[in-house]
């Protein structure tokens, strides 16, 4: 009876421990929609060419403030993720490319800013609200999704997305 | 000479500016007193607003003022206060329907056309409140609705899933008129939200405000394109019931 109980604590605090990734898993059954689209620097991105990485799918603004407080602590999950197959898409959603140069000469980014000034990829990936992440899995299939701002270098979050990276 | 006639025009514009003031009405509810200011208007139009708390809506009031001097009426109760509510978001769930529809069809017996408008978290009671309307006043349609940078998710939207509604969207089949800013990551759920106000046979109408965002009207650090369009409000208001007049009238 002790032993169960000392388990069931330990689940608990297990479970907890998880919940605080704020990564929801992604559990409807519904294909990955397409994303192709170029970076600032012109270079066209195909989120196909990236099966066999953890991709994190980013959906951001300029004018949203939770995406640019987050930013620093996303170029430091690039440095904890290490060896790890991993790569970050951040789509700025329908702005021009003045305005998203200004913020990034600012923030200094350190991952690819996709451009998607007709809002496309954005209705494709069903967005309503920034930043909405999406986790997308070595396979090619979203995961987890995250909405709002997060510290993306916690512990928490970098041991999952590199545990998905070895399933 | 020059300086007698200008002071002259001055002192009568200040004059006239001073017969557009304010007249503030208390209405008895069913749950409670209400004191509308109203801003009244030799036209057949009346904008009745929601939930309009007294003191904070500066920019409001200088909406109305404006809208006024050209002939629309403008009604803001203070729900708020009539209900000792404290002025923050979540008061709104306690404002009880039976009393929005109580100045509903006081605004009605005034023989105008009654528009609703509302903006943010507030447009949910102009949804609650024309469903009601409809329900009991069968004969007595309200004319339309303008629900300015909405704010109608039941939660935060999950990315990837089409975004619940509020209970009060997709109720009621007052035609609508969506105003949305650009710069807002809102504006891309527009589509989904008119097809869930449509729901119950709403016609549902939008438009993309260039360069402002949301609550532009409320910033402390509103930018240009935001300081120009907060003053031009009362204009984009009567584009709005523009289009809602041509809806009607194509029908």
């Amino acid at each position: 009876m002790i032993k169960q109980l000392f388990m069931f604590v330990i689940l608990f605090f297990l479970s907890i421990n998880l919940q605080a990734t704020n990564l929801k898993p992604f559990t409807a059954n519904t294909p990955t929609p397409p994303l192709k689209l170029t970076d600032l620097q012109g270079k066209t991105h195909d989120l196909n060419d990236y099966k066999g990485k953890v991709v994190l799918v980013q959906f951001w603004a300029t004018y949203c403030g939770p995406c640019r407080k987050e930013m620093p602590s996303m170029n430091k999950m690039i440095k904890k993720m290490g060896d790890t197959p991993f790569k970050i898409l951040a789509v700025d959603m329908g702005e021009t490319k003045a305005e998203v140069m200004q913020f990034v000469n600012e923030v200094k980014p350190e991952f690819s800013i996709l451009m998607d000034e007709s809002g496309k990829s954005i209705a494709d990936w069903r967005v309503f609200a920034a930043p909405s992440n999406f986790i997308i899995g070595p396979a090619g299939k979203i995961r987890y999704t995250q909405f709002g701002g997060v510290e993306w270098d916690s512990d928490e979050i970098v041991n999952t997305l590199k545990a998905l990276a070895t399933h | 000479m020059n300086l007698k006639i200008i002071i002259t025009i001055c002192v009568l514009f200040i004059f006239i500016g001073s017969t557009n003031a304010k007249e503030i009405r208390a209405i008895e509810t069913s749950d409670a007193e209400i004191d509308v200011r109203i801003f009244p208007a030799k036209g057949n139009i009346l904008l009745l607003g929601f939930p309009c708390d007294e003191g904070r809506s500066i920019a409001e009031e200088k909406t109305a003022l404006s809208l006024a001097e050209d002939g629309i009426e403008v009604w803001m109760p203070d729900m708020l206060s009539g209900f000792m509510l404290p002025k923050v978001r979540s008061s709104l769930a306690d404002i009880p329907t039976d009393s929005l529809n109580s100045l509903i069809k006081e605004a009605t017996k005034t023989g105008k056309k009654v528009y609703l408008i509302a903006s943010g978290p507030d447009t949910e009671l102009v949804l609650r409140g024309a469903s009601q309307w409809e329900k009991n006043q069968k004969n007595k349609a309200l004319a339309g609705a303008v629900l300015m940078f909405p704010r109608l998710f039941k939660e935060a939207p999950i990315p990837g899933k089409i975004p619940e509604y509020k209970e009060a969207v997709g109720k009621t089949r007052l035609p609508i008129f969506l105003l949305e800013g650009e710069r807002t990551p809102n504006r891309w759920g527009i589509k989904s939200l008119s097809q869930a106000l449509q729901k119950s046979g709403s016609r549902v109408k939008s438009k993309i405000i260039p360069n402002v965002r949301g609550y532009f009207f409320k910033r402390q650090d509103a930018n240009r394109s935001e300081d120009v369009v907060t003053s031009q409000m009362a204009g984009l208001i009567k584009v709005s019931l523009f289009y809602l007049e041509e809806s009607q009238s194509n029908d």
